[in-house]
């Protein structure tokens, strides 16, 4: 029963770090009706400058808080000068634009910071509880609770704020925004700025648990897109629930499932994505979208 | 309309790379050695002239092996560096050369491998120093069919060092097996009895680390392997996999990884847990301060691990001579500026000075006299080495490097462990 419980936990907290980068996924989506591939990549470049800013002196807290703004001001900055030019093309050339920016950001981390791991500090402290015979580690818990935190930010903000209205009506169709007095260009720099934000702190809170280097994302991004899709879209507490859903199936089925075993574990949410894809395209709490004639 | 004419440009397009593709096929074979010249002497080979000489290198210079493979490029390119910049290394031939390095990024992609060593087989002399095992194995046989040297690759698959099977082919690093025997060999020495958990990577790697711990522990009745499970290399956490192994009652806990951030998270994992056993890990991932300072390995009785290299990473290695000059090489011209977390840059800096031995052993400017010389190295103590390893390349199913010491962890760095506790 412990073990059970203990692999249940493990894999909240590893979901977690999943979901973490995957409201960011859908936050830009959202907001600009992109899927940003270099999301992963971004959020290493803000732990980056936390750490930095941490080494220079700086506090913990206060660098990250420092790095969440820097990061908003770069994703803004990079809508504007770069992936707006690509916006109203087609979605194909975009996607490739965000392949080629995560490319250039790794890139870019690697000729500063070396690919030498760094140890980031963490925000929690290493303790651990004591949860019904399973152990767990304060920073799992700490990082659980930032996620529903943010999960529930971005729920409110989405349906109950007039900016995440705003942020969706220039998503789904720019020209009839821009007709209703929305500033089409100014909103799709703060849902970027937002999302960069956002990857921000996921890159803060995972970087003391996979070591900070340029590729510290890279295998948490496929997790991210996958509870994405099973999540749906459009919804982010949708993609909670997949990513955490993911993290704790995968520890399951790698232990109770003899076929499956540790080596087969990473088919688990693919497998799972067919299966509620073929059920409900939109995915677990995805809206379906629906066309007008 | 407009898909005809896109088809035409398609099949222009290819038709066009089809024409570079053959021009580059003949150009290559232009360049091919092996003939006598004509004051009668061997015709020097591809990459060879009389002032220089230029070494390919295919590596993972990005992706999640970027941090080892260009500390493999670091070192060798600091061992040279340093050496061009002293006159250049002096040949058995009697002429002085220069040595240069082409080094391409393969991403630890075995395709990606192999054609950069199709880019590379005819502009250079010889391949080195390149680390991973799939990405080398691309290319093994296309090495042996065009007799072109992979020489003192960073690999610890034995089948690069059997002639036999890979006669153009020799591995720096020691196999997988002699770590992994080493270190059974001393446990099952200590006499007492020890319950064994083994967590391994589901590839060669860790296969090879497995079955070298068991034929270190065969016969001895004391040692008793209670739990062994795999992971996937592209996996982000292996809490799942530790809580399993804590379960087992293990004491002594075999860690046969190579992804760093793991090997971190599962030493911080196993003592959220409780389970404080004893830990054995691979030569490439203990280094004292980018992996067991982050992971706490101070908590356990005993954290253990082979090797044959000082770790530039150990506290005392900046203050010896050997170690500054390294470190200064390495910042001058191997463009890395810092202390280095993984090991593999010692490593290719003792694949430089190798190499500089079999160099001053050529008489002749070719790839054949290159091979001979090369397996005629023994008792060669290279920088940097630890006491009782040397590189010996003349025994076969060895790669250059095959004797390794124990190291215990004392807190800072490694001292010898001659037997168990």
């Amino acid at each position: 029963m412990g073990t059970f419980i203990q692999l249940i936990v493990d894999g909240l907290s590893t979901g977690s770090v999943y979901a973490a980068l995957a409201l960011a996924i859908v936050l830009v989506n959202q907001a600009t009706g992109l899927i940003n591939f270099a999301q992963g990549g971004m959020a290493v470049l803000s732990a980056y400058i936390a750490w930095a800013l941490n080494g220079v002196g700086l506090p913990l807290i206060v660098a990250i808080v420092a790095a969440v703004a820097i990061s908003f001001v770069l994703g803004a900055v990079i809508e504007r000068f770069l992936v707006r030019r690509f916006e109203r093309g087609d979605p194909d050339t975009a996607v490739v634009v965000t392949v080629g920016l995560l490319t250039l950001i790794t890139g870019v981390c690697a000729w500063i910071w070396t690919y030498n791991n760094r140890q980031f500090p963490s925000l929690f402290p290493l303790d651990t509880v004591s949860i019904a015979g399973a152990v767990v580690s304060l920073r799992s818990l700490g990082t659980i609770v930032v996620i529903v935190v943010i999960m529930l930010v971005l729920q409110a903000l989405f349906l109950g704020t007039k900016l995440g209205l705003a942020l969706r009506a220039v998503a789904v169709n720019p020209a009839s925004a821009a007709f209703s007095g929305i500033p089409v260009g100014r909103h799709l720099m703060i849902g970027w700025g937002l999302a960069a934000s956002l990857g921000a702190v996921a890159g803060v809170l995972v970087a003391p648990q996979l070591t900070l280097t340029p590729g510290m994302m890279d295998s948490a991004l496929v997790y991210a897109l996958a509870a994405v899709i099973l999540g749906g879209l459009t919804s982010p507490l949708g993609v909670v629930v997949a990513a955490w859903l993911i993290g704790v199936l995968e520890n399951l089925a790698a232990v109770y499932v003899p076929f499956i075993g540790h080596d087969l574990k990473i088919a688990v949410p693919f497998i799972l994505i067919f299966v509620v894809l073929i059920i409900r395209p939109q995915g677990l709490f995805g809206r379906r979208s629906v066309v007008r004639v | 309309m407009s898909t005809n004419r896109r088809m035409r440009r398609a099949a222009a397009v290819v038709a066009g790379i089809g024409i570079v593709a053959v021009l580059a096929a003949g150009c290559a074979r232009g360049g091919g050695g092996g003939d006598r010249s004509d004051d009668g002497g061997a015709a020097a080979s591809p990459g060879i002239d009389d002032t220089s000489i230029t070494l390919g290198i295919t590596t993972p210079l990005s992706g999640a092996t970027a941090g080892p493979g260009t500390c493999t490029v670091a070192g060798i390119t600091a061992y040279f560096g340093a050496k061009n910049a002293a006159g250049g290394v002096e040949f058995g031939d009697g002429k002085t050369r220069e040595v240069k390095i082409e080094a391409l990024d393969d991403e630890y992609d075995p395709q990606k491998a192999k054609s950069n060593y199709d880019q590379l087989k005819s502009s250079v002399f010889a391949m080195t120093a390149g680390l991973g095992t799939p990405t080398n194995r691309a290319w093994r046989e296309a090495a042996t069919a065009d007799e072109v040297p992979q020489a003192l690759i960073m690999t610890g698959d034995p089948i690069f060092s059997s002639v036999e099977e890979s006669p153009w082919s020799l591995g720096f690093v020691p196999i997988y097996q002699n770590e992994g025997q080493a270190f059974g060999e001393l446990l099952a020495s200590s006499g007492d009895e020890h319950k064994v958990a083994i967590l391994s990577q589901n590839d060669d790697y860790g296969e090879g680390y497995v079955e070298g711990f068991k034929k270190g522990i065969e016969g001895a009745d004391n040692i008793q392997i209670v739990k062994e499970l795999t992971y996937e290399s592209t996996d982000t956490s292996v809490d799942a996999q530790l809580t399993e192994l804590a379960g087992s009652g293990a004491d002594v806990f075999f860690d046969a990884m190579s992804i760093t951030p793991l090997v971190i998270s599962s030493l911080q994992k196993a003592q959220e847990l409780g389970w404080l056993p004893s830990w054995f890990l691979p030569s490439n991932t203990s280094s004292p301060t980018a992996i067991l300072e982050p992971g706490g390995a101070a908590a356990f009785p005993g954290v253990y691990t082979v090797a044959f290299a000082q770790s530039a990473s150990a506290p005392t290695f900046a203050e010896s001579e050997a170690g500054s000059t390294f470190l200064s090489d390495l910042k001058q011209y191997g463009n890395y500026p810092d202390t280095p977390a993984f090991p593999h840059c010692v490593w290719s800096y003792q694949v430089g000075a190798t190499l500089d031995q079999v160099f001053q052993k050529m008489t002749e400017p070719t790839r054949e006299d290159f091979m001979k010389q090369l397996r005629s190295v023994s008792g060669y103590t290279a920088p940097l080495m630890l006491d009782g390893s040397s590189v010996d390349t003349t025994q076969d199913g060895q790669p250059a490097v095959s004797t390794v010491q124990v190291q215990k962890y004392n807190g800072k760095g490694y001292a010898p462990a001659e037997s168990w506790g």
